[in-house]
Formats: C-alpha cells, structure tokens, sequence
C-alpha cells in the first residue's frame, strides 16, 4: 500500500460570491515533502491554504489531510499552521496562551526545545500586547509547533518579518523538514521557495501552472533587465554572472540577464555606486505572467 | 474545557476597566444615590430607598458584567484568536460555551459587592433568607444579558463592540429606571421603561426582596432570553467564529 498522502486536493473549488479564487485545483503532497505554494497576490495561495485546513467550506472538490477531512485532522493533532489572519488573545502571557495550546496534544513538542525552536526564548513571562510584530509571528509559530505536528501548513509565515527573522524562520524550517516534518508554504517571494523548498507549485489564478523543483521553475521565469546610472568605466559588465546583454545611454546602463540575483550580488559587491537602481520586468507579477501565457499556450 | 474556562477568566479578570464598570462604579453609586436621595426623604422611608437603589445597582453592575464578559467574543474575532484555535485541537464550540460560563461567572462579584455594600455601608436590613434568594435570582436573571452580550459579540466587529459595551449598559440602565427610578419618569418614557428588559431584571428583584414574588418579570426575560439566543444562533450561522471579518 503506498503511504497516505500528507495532503490530497482533486478538484479543489473555492467561490466568493462570483469570483472564482481557486478553480479545480489538484494537488498532491506526500509525507516529508518541502512544498513552496508560489502565486503572486490574490492568485489563490490564501485561498487554497484555509481551505485545507478546512477554515471555509469549498464550493467543490475535496481535501484530505493525511487522509482525514481537515478538521478531524486537526483535532487528531497531526496538523499545525500558521494563518495570515492568525491572532493571539489580548490580556494574558505568551506561556499561558502556550499551555493552553500544548495541553490539547497527546505527545507536545517539549516546551524547553519548543520555545529555542520557535526562537521564543525569554518571551513566556511577556503579556501578548507587548510584543513586537516579528515575536507575535514566532509566538504564532510556536503554536504551530506545539504538538509537533507531522504535517505543517503555512500561510505566507514570514510576511510580517524582517531579513533577520526571515533567515532564522527558514532555518528552522530547514531543520524540521530534515526531521521529516511536511512543511507546506505559501509565499510569493521567488527567493524563499528557491531556498527552501524541493517542490515549488506555481498557482496563477486559482490553478497550478508549474509544479517543479525550485530550478526549472527559475529558468522559466529568467530574462529580466537591470538599469542605474553610470558615468565611469563598463568594461566589466558584459563578464557579470547572468548578463547576456549590455545596452543602455550615455547616462544609464541596462543590463538584460538571465538571473537577476547572481548579476545584483555580483554588482553590490563590486566598487561601483548603483544610483537610481531599477530591475524590471523582474517583479513576480510579470514573471508570472510569462507562466501563465505559457501555460494556456500549451493548454 | 475547564482549562479554558481558567484562561478566559484570568483575562478578565485582568482587565482592570472591566472591574471598574462592573464592581467598583455600581458599588460607588449604590453609596452615592443612597446617601442623595436617602437624605431628602424622610427617616421612615429611607429603608425602601436604600433597598431599591442597591437593587438597581446590582442590576446596573451584573449586566454591565454579563455584557462585557460576552462582547468581548467580537474582540477575540478581530484578532484572529478564534481563527488560530480553529487550527489547534482545541474544539471551538468550546470557546462559545466557555464564554457564557465565564459571563455568568462574573456576573456574581457584581451581585455580591453591591448586596455588601447595601448591607454593611448603607444599612439595607433584610432576613437572610432574602439576601440569598436575591443573589440567587438576579444570578440566574443574569443570563438574559449573558446571551444578550453573545448576539451582540457574534454581530459586531471589535470597534463597534468595545463602543456597545458601554452604551449598551448606558442605555439599558437609564431607561430600565435603574440610575432614576421609573416612579421620577415623565408618563411618556414609562413605556419605554417597561419595554427594557433591565427594567424587568430590576423589578424580579424588588419582588423578592418586597416577598411578592409575580410571574410578569419572570416571563418577560425568558421572552427577551428566547430573543436573544435566536440572535445569537443566527449570527452565529451567518458568520461562522473563525471568520476573520465580512
């Protein structure tokens, strides 16, 4: 018998009103997979994610985790996740809200490497109205990880994090993905999924248009242009990482490549000031785009 | 669920505004109108208005308790809390039962500080039995505004719900004749006193303390009791508690 799947959408069907947000979605994901949901805003990551976990009833499909409806999932324990318009309640401390939560698990993940884990370390004696933005989302982590769930949902986990927290909250779940935790995450940041995850499933439109490890999808979405204004020497450019073209006026510089990244590493780390820099046609929205157009070509 | 329940409490119980509205004003007041209106009528008489006024004050205080205890449902929506325990295995038709527990719960310090104050700083002399049938009743009364507070909680969103905390008590309490009793209204407003449930609350208090207990309050409330859990119920099932807004 093959292994239940960690998560099982067949024709998931999301309705508001009349706009269709996700539109017969399938979706498979087997147990230790590290699955980045990649889609611009309103491309129906959101969407997909609260209807997993069975936040509102969908308009058709069905959805199982690790083949149980949602909320029998959840209230086995195997589930944990981390909402976009997840909250904490006012007027208490952060343990006690921790308790609370950690009480309902048959096997909690032990509180002294739960809260080094979550990076909530010195914060269990904080009241919840104190805290900052970046520790209410490891507070909110840390929820997600009480009962050590096999199974993780996240719902753009890092968006109200700076760089720093950003990195640690990778980190950490690198390390819970190496435990064979299947960490399932919605993000619209190309980098994020590029770094942590094995799948990345691009969603444009309520739908899957890529479904691919980090690298094919990148290629997919290369070509992209960066300019600033340069007066001094360009002799260098042409030999960057990922330039294949230099162009541009006697004021500016337009550099076309095929991985915006590597160039802009290569460029900051060099001597030369970058005034007025500009990458274009480098947003996800057009990359997107270009998936889409791509898609329904082939459709 | 008594984990919960211990957890919603400590909350509130925190929350020294609530205390204030709830405990320390109907406590103040109670002193305040006993010692005004009680110095302007005469000696024979002070012992009824000391009894009404404490009797209005522990119905201005449980309901204020009732309301608070419950609006603040609207509160735990707004945040995303009930949404986040709807991802943990915490079973989330818990959270409602618990805050009618927990609104019922604190409606008792409201009942029990005012009845002590009556007793003991304005001399209100009743036989013990009367003293506990009282609390008794409007304890159990109480739960026409716990339910009350629910409907109100599951409709509004948190801003409008921390400015219905407060009026809503205002309100309740001015024209249910509680701050001045009915007997003062002009003829015109006495209908409207009679169509408040506070004022119907207050009245199954002065029939006991009076030892002529009367069916009209009684089935009043349940009627307004029957009112408010169908709105409850109905706000409940047009928004469901984990929805965040709309």
């Amino acid at each position: 018998m093959p292994p239940t799947p960690a998560l099982e959408m067949e024709g998931l069907t999301v309705r508001y009103g009349d706009t269709i947000a996700v539109d017969g979605l399938d979706l498979r994901i087997e147990p230790g997979e590290t699955v980045a949901l990649l889609g611009p805003n309103g491309a129906g990551k959101s969407s997909t994610v609260n209807a997993a976990l069975g936040l509102f009833r969908p308009a058709g499909g069905r959805v199982l985790l690790r083949g149980r409806a949602p909320a029998e999932a959840i209230r086995a324990g195997g589930v944990g996740a981390m909402l976009q318009h997840g909250g904490l309640p006012s007027e208490c401390r952060v343990g006690e809200v921790l308790a609370l939560v950690r009480r309902r698990y048959e096997m909690p993940w032990p509180v002294e490497d739960l809260v080094v884990t979550a990076g909530i370390d010195g914060l269990l004696d904080r009241k919840v109205d104190a805290l900052s933005g970046g520790q209410r989302q490891r507070v909110l982590l840390a929820l997600a990880l009480a009962g050590a769930p096999p199974l993780l949902l996240l719902d753009e986990p890092t968006a109200a994090m700076d760089v720093e927290a950003r990195q640690s909250f990778w980190t950490t779940m690198r390390s819970l993905a190496g435990r064979g935790h299947t960490v399932v995450f919605a993000t619209h940041h190309l980098e994020e999924a590029d770094a942590i995850a094995d799948r990345v499933v691009v969603i444009s439109a309520g739908r899957v248009v890529a479904d691919g490890s980090a690298a094919s999808i990148k290629s997919r979405v290369a070509g992209r242009s960066i300019r600033f204004r340069c007066a001094g020497p360009r002799e260098d450019l042409p030999g960057l990482p990922g330039v294949t073209a230099v162009g541009g006026d006697d004021e500016r510089v337009e550099l076309t490549t095929s991985d915006v990244e590597a160039t802009l590493r290569a460029l900051l780390a060099g001597p030369r000031s970058l005034p007025d820099l500009e990458v274009r046609g480098a947003t996800l929205e057009q990359a997107f785009l270009h998936l889409i157009d791509r898609s329904g070509a082939i459709r | 669920m008594t984990d919960l329940l211990l957890f919603q409490l400590r909350r509130v119980g925190r929350n020294r505004q609530y205390l204030f509205f709830t405990v320390l004003l109907p406590a103040l007041f109670t002193i305040f109108f006993t010692k005004v209106i009680g110095g302007q009528v005469p000696a024979g008489d002070y012992q009824d208005v000391a009894a009404a006024t404490m009797i209005s004050m522990m119905a201005y205080g449980a309901i204020g308790a009732a309301l608070g205890a419950t609006i603040r449902l609207a509160f735990d929506r707004s945040s995303g809390w009930l949404r986040q325990l709807r991802v943990t295995p915490v079973p989330t038709g818990a959270v409602l039962g618990v805050d009618v527990l927990v609104g019922a719960a604190l409606v008792l310090p409201s009942l029990v500080v005012v009845a002590l104050v009556g007793r003991f700083v304005n001399g209100v002399q009743f036989g013990s039995g009367t003293w506990l049938a009282l609390v008794a009743v409007l304890w159990a009364g109480s739960v026409v505004f716990v339910g009350f507070g629910l409907a109100v909680g599951l409709l509004l969103d948190a801003q409008a719900a921390g400015a219905a905390i407060g009026i809503l008590g205002t309100v309740l309490a001015a024209l249910g004749g509680l701050w001045f009793p009915v007997e003062t209204f002009p003829a015109g407003m006495v209908g409207l006193a009679h169509a408040m449930p506070s004022y119907w609350y207050a009245e199954l208090g002065r029939d006991v303390a009076a030892g002529t207990p009367s069916v009209l309050p009684v089935l009043m409330l349940i009627g307004y009791g029957v009112v408010f859990a169908i709105a409850a119920l109905l706000a409940a099932q047009r928004r469901p508690l984990h929805a965040v807004a709309g």
